[in-house]
């Protein structure tokens, strides 16, 4: 799974030309070549998912292995003798490998939780606004209450009821972020349902669910891929806030914004222990956002999200 | 108009009995009350808690807690906290002022930032400056917002000494929490205005405008920025709704007393009517917020009839 | 009117902003002589000073200096008069007290057996069903004004600590006229008390304001105001130190040691406390109800390092769950020392698995235990033992998974000892189906503190606990890591500060350079 995630990310890159024709491809690619914003945010997703992958070839110790012995240890390039390149943590594990592993968490949470949002907000958007009427008006209702309903509020009670977990982290996440994606795809429905050619594929008495599927949801596809983009990023830095707040998933697993949290307090005294995660999930994010940018550039103008 | 509004504020009926539907069971499921009184100061007896679950009307089945609930709030009889017999409606009304002044600060530091960097970034758009813009107003959100505040923090105030490092007690306090919170939002604002002008600077009246000898700059804010203005209220009008709820995480690297660490205390504590209360009186203040944010777009752009819903 | 919509939002900014700058009332936080005390604490006492209200341990810090009991617990935690001068058993269900004269409450009332009768009769009257303080005194029936500085307590029952009771937060005296006139409400943000100082601002969750009460019956304070600030992060209360806004910091994390003593402007105030820390073991759940699995932990982990390294020296190795001062805890006895071979040994012996899976539930917020946590997790796993940690909300670990036998095969527990005697601890936590311990019992250890609950000789009970420890080590149900030490945050300016070991923070004979 954890290696299946990063992957989906190239598998969206297609997606990105209307014809998979190979001439449109180059035409792409050229201007993304051509755009600094998308160079530099392509690199730095691409530097991430490689870390994620290559983690146990990267990294120079186990993520998990310290000992107290060499709590806090400096960075090696300030002269320290430990020889722990971005220095160690508060249990004495090397902090370079924990980041690089930890791109695998990151991601993880990150990708994972966004196509959560994304598969419920898709379904509630296509249903909503297909079917409309009652059955648009109750789910955007529901909408409401979660819009209404705060979401660091939901996030404690749902870990105060359920607990912590990579899982429940996940869910947390997916299940706060669907209402941007149902209500762009329900607006995006409202107006494609009335296109001549899904008139036309209505009236040669193509089932509901063939219409939406084949022919509602490929030109819904690129709001989609903007928004999920965007929602990496957030993501990301939404499980550092959870853990600040003590919302964490287990300290052992190296995530970014795990590592940065609890390493706050060590700012004046071990400025490694926090700073190097914080600069991972700074780029990454920032990765996410520039070609998160350019996509909807690209795809689609007026996107507002 | 009319029935626009009313139908919407039948909407909020709607979702506020939602609301109150799930955070009344919800915060029940997370534990007991009179329990978490004790906060770890040596066992209660059983008699002590049966006293205390009464004295609260904890002993009372679920249903007719609901029914008392709702009843009370339906006279507008918010409850009273747990902790301190105080009014709930009094309890968020005196956080308020702390709440509405770091959001209004912060949206005023993130139009600040926002504006100069998004129109510059749509003019010249793909220049050096465009990606200058387009990064900086990424990096307000490209780290958590603790790690900003708590960064911020250790610069001005324990570093240069030129601001309070926390408190809410003056202009100078506001200055490091308004930045913090602005830098955030200028981020996707600066966004928002960056495209929804580009949106419009290549059509064709603004051609026509510019063919006509108008001044560059007259073009670009009179035309391509109204434009962009409807998505910008409509964001700021949103966080700014999201925002009454406390930024519970600046709230609390600053020791800032707002509605947010006052919600998160009050579950942590268990404290029933103050969560219930507090959570629905939060949303019925967002929905009022947007409602009024749909009127508003309204006025700035005649053409979007009310009651077709935004895309 | 469109053409003024932008000017009107910027406008309105504008003057949103402004108005904040007014209505502060700034103040420099480096004024030319500093009358002031500022202490930074960690939370708000939940907005409300009244003692009946509460069970913080925050609510000591600050009300301590507002309000007297009739007798008040010093800094070696022995007992001493406070409002009553002196006292005498009558009998085992009569206590009588001789109260002090001539004090009175901050307001000018007069602090007399009117007062004392008052309070408790608020406390145990309707005013106290919602009081979570109500149940320590419920073995008081009455209390009888004698004469003016006279009162008797009858009591329903004999109670042996009742006294220390009195010195704790729900027996503070309360003035009668002040609260008939002005009410509970007011109560809690304006109370008045006997103490120090007089509370003359309350800002819920920002701050509380004092004066000092220079009619103090002991002796005027010797600064003129106290500030008592709630910040709750730890970062920024080391932050607010640094920058001198703040004179006194609560709470300094013991990982954090090192950045106050590195400052020279800076000094780390430390304090025993009779908190202590440990991991507990579910037995109901495999492999935990297997005894040499739960030595081999207590063998696999080494304390002393856990001590030295994360907690930076700040913490004293205990043996059983009771820190160094609580009677019943005997000084002889050692902890299992670090020995990860012994403990290989004794997973082998009892069948476990290598990388059998454990879960340890931990105190998500807790940001010092997270990192000893972790570190436990460390050893274990060199022991072959894979754990993984999960962090809970306080609440819901205490009151909710651990009671339900819901936490984990292991779990975080800390535990105050207030009373100094092992009787609470050991019956709260050993005795089967108490609360806190659903799944462990035994006959022997069952036995032994009936006997101890039974006897009147501390002879005879200091015996019974040191049999007690020695089979409680035996069972291993627990692995105690250490004993907590409070430490303080004191800019080097101020003088006469005195770390209190259970909290309760007295400012009165603190003042600057």
């Amino acid at each position: 799974m954890k290696t299946e995630a990063p992957l989906s990310m190239n598998a969206m890159i297609p997606l990105v030309a209307d014809t998979p024709k190979s001439k449109e491809w180059q035409r792409v690619l050229r201007r993304f070549v051509r755009n600094p914003g998308a160079l530099v945010g392509g690199v730095l997703v691409l530097m991430a998912v490689l870390f994620a992958l290559a983690s146990p070839w990267l990294a120079p110790f186990d993520p998990n292995a310290g000992s107290l012995t060499e709590r806090l240890a400096a960075p090696s390039f300030t002269g320290e003798a430990a020889g722990h390149i971005l220095g160690a943590d508060a249990v004495g594990r090397d902090l370079l490998s924990r980041i690089i592993y930890g791109a695998r968490i990151s991601l993880f949470v990150g990708i994972a939780s966004v196509a959560l949002s994304a598969v419920i907000g898709v379904t509630v958007g296509l249903v909503a606004g297909y079917f409309g009427g009652w059955v648009d008006d109750v789910l955007m209702r529901i909408a409401d209450i979660k819009l209404a309903f705060p979401f660091i509020l939901l996030a404690i009670l749902v870990m105060a009821i359920f607990g912590t977990g990579l899982g429940k982290l996940i869910l947390v996440l997916g299940v706060t972020g669907w209402v941007g994606f149902g209500r762009i795809v329900r607006g995006q429905v409202l107006t494609i349902k009335e296109l001549e050619y899904v008139q036309a594929a209505r009236s040669i008495g193509a089932t509901h669910f063939r219409i939406l599927g084949k022919h509602i949801l490929p030109n819904v596809m690129s709001p989609i891929i903007v928004l999920s983009t965007l929602s990496i990023a957030t993501n990301i830095l939404l499980e550092a806030g959870l853990t600040f707040l003590g919302l964490g998933v287990d300290p052992s697993i190296p995530s970014w914004g795990g590592m940065l949290a609890d390493g706050r307090i060590y700012i004046s005294t071990a400025w490694w222990v926090a700073t190097f995660p914080g600069v991972a999930i700074m780029l990454t994010v920032l990765g996410f956002n520039l070609l998160g940018d350019w996509l909807r550039d690209e795809l689609d103008p007026n996107l507002r999200v | 108009m009319l029935s626009y509004v009313v139908r919407r504020l039948f909407h909020t009926l709607i979702v506020l009995f939602g609301i109150s539907l799930i955070v009344f069971f919800a915060i029940r499921l997370t534990g007991d009350p009179a329990v978490a009184m004790f906060q770890g100061a040596g066992e209660p007896s059983k008699e002590a808690l049966d006293q205390i679950r009464k004295a609260l009307g904890l002993d009372k089945p679920l249903w007719q807690q609901y029914l008392l609930f709702i009843g009370d709030m339906l006279t507008g009889d918010m409850g009273v906290s747990f902790r301190n017999q105080q009014p709930v409606l009094q309890l968020i009304m005196e956080r308020m002022g702390a709440t509405l002044t770091l959001a209004f600060a912060g949206i005023f530091v993130a139009v600040l930032i926002a504006f100069p960097v998004g129109i510059l970034s749509a003019v010249k758009r793909g220049s050096f400056m465009d990606m200058f813009g387009r990064i900086f107003s990424l990096i307000g959100i490209s780290f958590p917002n603790f790690w900003l505040a708590i960064m911020l923090i250790l610069i001005f105030a324990v570093n240069l000494q030129w601001l309070p490092a926390s408190g809410y007690n003056g202009f100078e306090y506001l200055i490091l929490p308004a930045i913090s919170l602005g830098l955030i939002l200028s981020g996707v604002l600066a966004r928002l205005i960056r495209s929804s002008m580009l949106d419009v600077l290549h059509q064709h009246y603004i051609r026509t405008a510019r063919a006509k000898g108008v001044a560059e700059w007259v073009v670009i804010i009179r035309h391509a920025l109204r434009n962009a203005l409807i998505p910008t209220i409509t964001f700021l009008g949103l966080q700014f709704g999201a925002l009454l709820g406390g930024v519970v995480i600046l709230e609390q690297v600053f020791s800032w007393p707002g509605v947010g660490r006052l919600v998160i205390d009050a579950i942590n504590d268990r404290d029933y009517p103050l969560v219930q209360g507090s959570v629905l009186i939060l949303a019925f203040m967002l929905m009022l917020v947007n409602l009024f944010v749909d009127l508003l777009y309204g006025i700035i752009d005649p053409r979007i009839k009310l009651g077709r819903e935004r895309s | 009117m469109k053409k003024n919509f932008l000017l009107g939002v910027t406008a309105a900014l504008i003057g949103a902003t402004a108005l904040t700058a007014c209505s502060g009332g700034s103040q420099t936080a480096s004024s030319v002589k500093k009358e002031e005390i500022v202490v930074a604490i960690t939370e708000d006492p939940r907005g409300s000073l009244d003692p009946i209200d509460t069970f913080l341990v925050t609510w000591g810090s600050i009300a301590s200096n507002i309000f007297d009991g009739l007798l008040e617990r010093g800094e070696d935690l022995k007992l001493r008069p406070g409002l009553a001068e002196s006292w005498e058993y009558k009998d085992p269900k009569t206590l009588e007290f001789k109260l002090r004269k001539g004090v009175a409450f901050q307001n000018g009332e007069p602090f007399n057996a009117e007062s004392v009768k008052f309070t408790f009769d608020r406390l145990l009257g309707p005013e106290g069903e919602k009081s979570p303080q109500r149940s320590n005194y419920d073995a008081i029936d009455k209390v009888e004004v004698i004469d003016e500085h006279t009162v008797v307590f009858k009591l329903k029952k004999p109670d042996p600590v009742l006294l220390t009771k009195l010195a704790g937060y729900g027996a503070m005296i309360v003035p009668p006229k002040y609260l008939k006139e002005k009410g509970d409400a007011n109560f809690n943000t304006n109370p008045i008390g006997t103490g120090p100082f007089k509370v003359t601002e309350y800002v819920k969750d920002d701050h509380i304001s004092m004066e000092a009460n220079a009619k103090y019956w002991g002796g005027s304070p010797k600064v003129k105001k106290v500030k008592y600030r709630i910040i709750p992060e730890a970062t920024t209360r080391i932050a607010e130190l640094q920058t001198g806004a703040v004179d006194i910091a609560a709470r300094i994390p013991a990982s954090q040691a090192k950045t106050i003593e590195s400052n020279k402007d800076l000094s780390l105030q430390k304090s025993g406390s009779p908190t202590v820390r440990f991991i507990r073991f579910d037995v109901s759940k495999p492999p935990m109800d297997n005894v040499k699995v739960r030595q081999a932990i207590n063998y696999a982990i080494d304390k002393q390092a856990i001590i030295d390294k994360i907690l930076n020296g700040y913490g004293k190795a205990i043996s059983t769950i009771q820190g160094d001062i609580s009677f019943g805890n005997d000084p002889n006895l050692k902890p299992y020392p670090y020995d990860p071979a012994k403990a290989k040994q004794l997973l082998h012996d009892a069948g476990v698995q290598p990388n059998t899976k454990l879960t340890l539930s931990i105190v998500g917020s807790d940001a010092v235990f997270k990192e000893v946590a972790q570190a436990v997790s460390a050893y274990l796993k060199e022991v072959g033992l894979a754990v993984e940690i999960k962090p809970q909300d306080v609440q819901t670990l205490n009151n909710d998974l651990i009671p339900k036998a819901k936490a984990g095969e292991m779990f975080q527990f800390g535990w105050g000892g207030w009373t100094l005697d092992f009787d609470n601890t050991a019956y709260l936590l050993y005795k089967k189906g108490q609360f806190w311990n659903p799944s462990y019992g035994s006959p022997e250890v069952d036995k032994l503190l009936d006997a101890e609950r039974n006897s009147v000789s501390q002879e005879e009970r200091q015996k019974i606990f040191y049999q007690l420890d020695k089979v409680l080590i035996d069972e291993a149900v627990d692995v105690p890591l250490y004993q907590d030490m409070t430490l303080w945050g004191v800019n080097k300016k101020v003088k006469g500060f005195v770390t209190p070991p259970d909290d309760r923070l007295r400012l009165k004979d603190v003042s600057f350079e």
